[in-house]
């Protein structure tokens, strides 16, 4: 593999087709499992490969999926709190 | 720019729209998540292909490596390859000097003498970072340097991990720690990308005319940069 980037997205797609595959062979309904589990999955492959990029759009991307995961756990932990 | 990647992350953006639609008329939310994860992933790829890949970095390190072996030969013709480094202001341009005598004042880029002995001059031209490297007195300047040197050197270009500096009088005390594991090899050659950004950068954040390495020392978890501004260059 010559570039980190490509491992990196191999890596992350790997990882993305399994968890979504799985999650559909168990009957998984709800979207944002599916789109919790590939921010995950993202993070799990950037950690492990590191594509030592750090380039603005890689920093507002890893930003935005933070920022949507943790909008996803806030409404489950608030759909738990007040349903 | 990647063009194969980002073609391919539109079209799985565009495949995950279909997937969604499709997911949506047949009550599948099961679909809807395939669609909604398929396009994060093309989101993801198309972002990544707009980042600079290796093969990139690669010419880019063989070029530079060219270049250094062309100055240090240079400089070995000259007998200057022990020489003091400066950095000399003329007007707006930045020359880093390599010479005998401690820092000339009059040069002109490229070979030459100056003092009864030679020199090198090399214009040098400072990217801009974090809003630029804003003049700054000597007394305050410790913390806005770092951060100019810190958005420079680990932010933009990641070439280390870490930046701290001390002012001692006129003296600037520059430690860079985690130095990038492709460049500590430019750390042998006399010049070496941390020197040369770290000078222009003092060059152009203090009013001083000059800059001069007083003490440049490698160690394993970084490097040790002692570098003195001066108002005027020593040796006309």
């Amino acid at each position: 593999m010559r570039s980190r980037v490509s491992l990196f997205i191999l890596v992350y797609t790997l990882m993305n087709v399994l968890s979504t595959v799985a999650l559909y062979l168990l009957k998984e309904q709800r979207v944002d499992v599916y789109v919790s589990l590939n921010i995950l999955s993202y993070y799990v492959s950037y950690a492990v490969v590191r594509p030592s990029t750090l380039s603005s759009i890689v920093r507002v991307l890893n930003a935005a999926l933070f920022a949507l995961f943790i909008a996803i756990v806030a409404y489950r932990v608030y759909e738990v709190l007040a349903p | 720019m990647n063009t194969s990647l980002l073609f391919l992350g539109i079209n799985i953006v565009v495949i995950s729209i279909l997937l969604s639609l499709y997911g949506f008329l047949a009550g599948d939310s099961g679909l809807v998540g395939i669609a909604a994860s398929l396009g994060l992933a093309g989101g993801v790829i198309v972002a990544y292909s707009r980042v600079p890949q290796d093969p990139a970095t690669a010419s880019l390190l063989s070029y530079s490596r060219t270049l250094v072996n062309a100055v240090s030969s240079a400089l070995e013709d000259l007998d200057l390859l022990e020489s003091a480094i400066c950095i000399a202001k003329r007007g707006a341009e930045l020359l880093l000097v390599y010479s005998k005598a401690p820092c000339p004042a009059k040069v002109d880029p490229g070979l030459g003498f100056a003092g009864g002995s030679p020199y090198l001059a090399i214009p040098i031209e400072l990217p801009s970072a974090g809003g630029g490297a804003e003049a700054l007195s000597s007394s305050t300047a410790g913390e806005p340097l770092e951060r100019v040197l810190r958005s420079l050197l680990v932010e933009e270009f990641a070439l280390c991990r870490g930046v701290r500096v001390d002012v001692e009088g006129e003296s600037y005390r520059v430690y860079i720690t985690g130095l990038a594991e492709f460049l500590k090899d430019f750390t042998r050659y006399p010049v070496d990308p941390y020197t040369v950004l770290v000078l222009s950068t003092l060059a152009q954040a203090t009013p001083a005319e000059c800059v001069r390495v007083v003490q440049r020392s490698y160690v394993p978890e970084g490097l040790l940069l002692i570098a003195r501004v001066e108002r005027s260059c020593g040796v006309g």
